[in-house]
């Protein structure tokens, strides 16, 4: 049986443990103590007198916070019952363990709590198999309660350090405490692990960098209180259960932000537990899908990726000058060049979105200064799609894997190796021009177009853009469609031959706009049928393939980040009533899982299992699903922004009853949205004054 | 292909960059160590150029290490990122400015133009 795992997360530091605490490594999952992507702790195991202890029950306060309650002895006896503990867990840039010890006898208890401690230093993209390392024990002091347990490689290290406030035996696998605790009495101690990433002279580099000098260790709670209280107000009808899904989407949203080493803004991570680190489509994505809300996301991302944009040839990392990153971390595998991900490129759909996201910004917030202030890498990466992501010199974007050892053969948001296949099974020739590809491309140009007119005076540029775009469309709508079907290609092949297979990739289409008026309900159709809608979402690809397989990621899965981009996508074609009943699909997994919402549920038909079916491969918390129940609420409440006001035109599933969304941030200042299920019913909206 | 740090840095202050954004300004000092001593070069990014000179002036972007983490560097066989991350350089100061300079450093030998590299893919199949 799978045993379960309890996490606690801020930015891209996490600790996933057992029920009880305990963290013991597991060769199929990240457990420990992770920052940077580097595990500083693999072992972190609470005994009293030499017992293991069992769970009473647990309160997950915040997804930094939990605490444990615990008592000593097997579940099924309790060998000593007046003795209990409570772990109190908790994450800022460093790892906090209170160990509270009650004595509920009459008597002074005598004790022996030791916690064992241990380190790999394992490296995230290789936790499964670790390579041994030699980890030196710099410090056991019992004299100062220091455990301090070092890495080495070259000039590379990375360190913990293990401290205690109460006194106790310090040696190399732990820390050893002999307690006595008076009748109905109780001993603490605070237990602190630091992860020092070299800097030069035993220094945390973060101490020598300027975006990080200024970083206070500033209180979590207070944090998360002050971005619950600055994100628009949901008022819901039904039951309090939607309030509670939208609370739950903009606390994950809050706990996974980090702040980069080059950076003085948070900006969102992919999530727990195999993506804590930038991805670019990721972030992208979720910038979009939280406008209406938290446009500080968008704008930390937009700048973050054009600092990191692509300047030169390299094979390794796939980097081409104007291309924005898939992935960049921090460990040693990314230091040492085993993994390219010390700033990884392999994606041809972020270069296009990083322009889409930059147009759609300044519609929502006005603010022009940032359109210009990044001029130069928007124009680089509109180069990019015609200079090196048009491969074949027809017209079309497209991807192909330089780094044969390491890289990614798919580069588009379904990166799975089986993602783009025919029909039949057989995998599409490379190199592949997926459909969503020219409709980001498209977008993008359409979009570079009225940023050149608007604020960079190039009415020549605009001009060009937009007879490109006009252009594409045209030949992408001729080459793609496939009459038969009535639907588009997934992808055309080097030689122009379509993959047929139908998949969720159609709704993006809608998205972008590249779709022509007479085949949007042919489309909108397709993405409704019961081969696609499975009851909860759209499947990634429509069963009644042979690829099709429900609890694979990417040939029949449902992502809800993928649904967010499709309702919004059907909405643009006034297919209303195909969007709310995707929105209700997913706030209803939402309500029904509880907690964070997963990066991807399995595809079973929804009359069959009645409960959304999770996938052990699946994250939790992910931004980009977090970001899709606040576009989902966007979408269905009609929101968009026109001129200096923003439009509210609702189409709610009757699911959702009656909601107001108030004080969403903008250009506009401050607004308010109605609406209702009913669409009798008037929707209004008040535009306050700007504060 | 410049061989060295110094070779490249001295061919550096010529002519417009255009790989750089105009935004971009700052000032950034690298330390090259070498036996005993060190060299400090100066470099003054605006308006898309980048004037170098020797001076040990304090900058808002200070990169320190052996002359041979820089000789890399310039050699387009590792990447600046890489050579922080292994802490073959140490950073002080702005390293915002630091993602700016890598733009005008070479990239690896070798590398080939995607399109050139599809083109021998669709051919050899």
């Amino acid at each position: 049986m799978r045993r379960e795992r309890v996490h606690v997360v801020t930015g891209n530091v996490f600790a996933v443990s057992d029920a009880q605490g305990d963290m013991e490594v597991d060769p199929r999952t990240p457990i420990g103590l992770f920052s940077f992507d580097t595990r500083f702790v693999s072992r972190w195991v609470l005994t009293v007198d030499g017992e293991r202890l069992q769970a009473l029950s647990r309160d997950d306060m915040t997804l930094f916070e939990t605490r444990f309650f615990l008592v000593p002895g097997a579940a099924s006896h309790y060998v000593d019952a007046d003795v209990s503990v409570i772990r109190h867990r908790s994450l800022n840039d460093s790892f906090n363990e209170r160990l509270t010890i009650l004595n509920h006898s009459a008597e002074p208890a005598h004790l022996v709590v030791r916690m064992d401690v241990g380190t790999d230093f394992a490296d995230i993209s290789e936790v499964c198999h670790p390579s041994p390392r030699e980890t030196t024990t710099v410090e056991a002091s019992s004299t100062d309660g220091v455990l301090r347990l070092r890495y080495q490689r070259q000039r590379f290290s990375r360190e913990a350090v293990v401290s205690s406030t109460a006194p106790g035996e310090v040696d190399e696998g732990g820390i050893t405490f002999r307690i006595t605790v008076p009748p109905r009495g109780k001993w603490i101690t605070d237990l602190h692990v630091a992860m020092i990433i070299a800097g030069g002279a035993g220094h945390d580099l973060r101490s020598s960098l300027e975006s990080h000098r200024r970083q206070v260790r500033h209180d979590m709670r207070a944090d998360l209180q002050a971005w619950l209280d600055h994100a628009p107000l949901l008022v819901a009808e039904e039951g309090g259960g939607l309030a509670r899904v939208y609370t739950n989407a903009l606390a994950d949203l809050a706990a996974l932000r980090y702040r980069p080493l080059s950076f003085p803004d948070r900006v969102p991570v992919g999530g727990l537990p195999w993506a804590m680190t930038l991805y670019g489509r990721d972030a992208l994505v979720t910038g979009l899908q939280t406008l209406a809300f938290i446009p500080e996301l968008a704008s930390a991302t937009l700048r973050l990726l054009a600092l990191g944009q692509g300047a030169r040839l390299d094979d390794f990392h796939e980097e081409e000058p104007g291309k924005i990153l898939a992935e960049q971390r921090y460990g040693e595998s990314a230091a040492f060049g085993d993994q390219p991900t010390a700033v990884y490129f392999g994606a041809a759909d972020t270069t296009p979105l990083f322009v889409i996201l930059l147009d759609e910004y300044e519609h929502w917030t006005g603010d022009a200064d940032l359109v210009r202030q990044l001029r130069h890498p928007a124009r680089m990466a509109l180069d990019w799609i015609d200079e090196y992501g048009d491969l074949l010199g027809d017209g079309y974007l497209r991807y192909l894997c330089r780094n044969r050892r390491s890289g990614l053969a798919n580069q588009s948001w379904k990166n799975s190796p089986d993602a783009i296949v025919h029909r039949d099974g057989r995998e599409a020739a490379v190199p592949r021009a997926t459909c969503e590809l020219q409709g980001y491309a498209y977008d993008a140009k359409l979009r570079g177009a009225r940023l050149a007119r608007e604020f960079w005076a190039d009415p020549v540029y605009a001009d060009r853009l937009e007879r490109e775009a006009a252009a594409l469309k045209e030949r992408f709508n001729r080459d793609f469609w496939l009459p038969e079907r009535e639907h588009y290609a997934l992808a055309l092949e080097p030689d122009g031959t379509p993959v047929e297979t139908l998949t969720s990739n159609i709704g993006h289409l809608l998205w972008s706009g590249i779709v022509t008026e007479e085949r949007a309900a042919a489309v909108a159709g397709h993405l409704l049928s019961p081969a696609l809608f499975n009851g909860w979402g759209v499947r990634t690809l429509a069963e009644g393939q042979l690829p099709y397989n429900p609890v694979g990621a990417h040939v029949g899965a449902v992502w809800p980040s993928d649904n967010s981009l499709i309702a919004a996508g059907l909405r643009r074609y006034h297919h209303d009533e195909e969007a709310s009943r995707i929105a209700a699909g997913i706030f209803a997994v939402a309500g029904l899982l509880g907690g964070s919402l997963p990066e991807v549920i399995a595809g079973y038909p929804r009359p069959v299992t009645r409960y959304p079916v999770q996938l052990p491969v699946a994250g939790r918390p992910q931004s980009w699903s977090a970001g899709a129940l606040l576009m989902l609420l966007a979408t269905a409440l009609g929101l968009r922004p026109c001129g200096d006001n923003l439009l509210v035109n609702p189409a709610l599933p009757e699911e959702l009853g009656r909601i107001e969304l108030l004080d969403i941030p903008g250009r506009w200042g401050r607004a308010d949205a109605y609406g209702r299920a009913r669409p009798t019913l008037t929707p209004g909206h008040r535009v306050r004054r700007p504060d | 292909m410049a061989s060295s740090a110094v070779e490249f840095l001295k061919q550096l202050g010529s002519g417009i960059r255009q790989e750089l954004p105009e935004s971009v300004s700052g000032t950034v000092r690298l330390d090259l160590r070498e036996g005993g001593h060190t060299e400090h070069w100066y470099l003054v990014l605006h308006n898309q150029r980048v004037d170098v000179r020797r001076s040990p002036q304090d900058a808002d972007l200070v990169l320190c290490g052996d002359r041979e983490a820089f000789d890399q560097l310039a050699s387009g066989r590792r990447r600046l990122v890489e050579s922080l991350m292994r802490n073959e350089l140490s950073v002080i100061g702005d390293l915002q400015l630091a993602l700016s300079l890598r733009r005008i450093l070479p990239g690896p030998p070798g590398a080939r133009h995607p399109r050139e590299f599809a083109r021998q893919e669709v051919e050899r199949r």
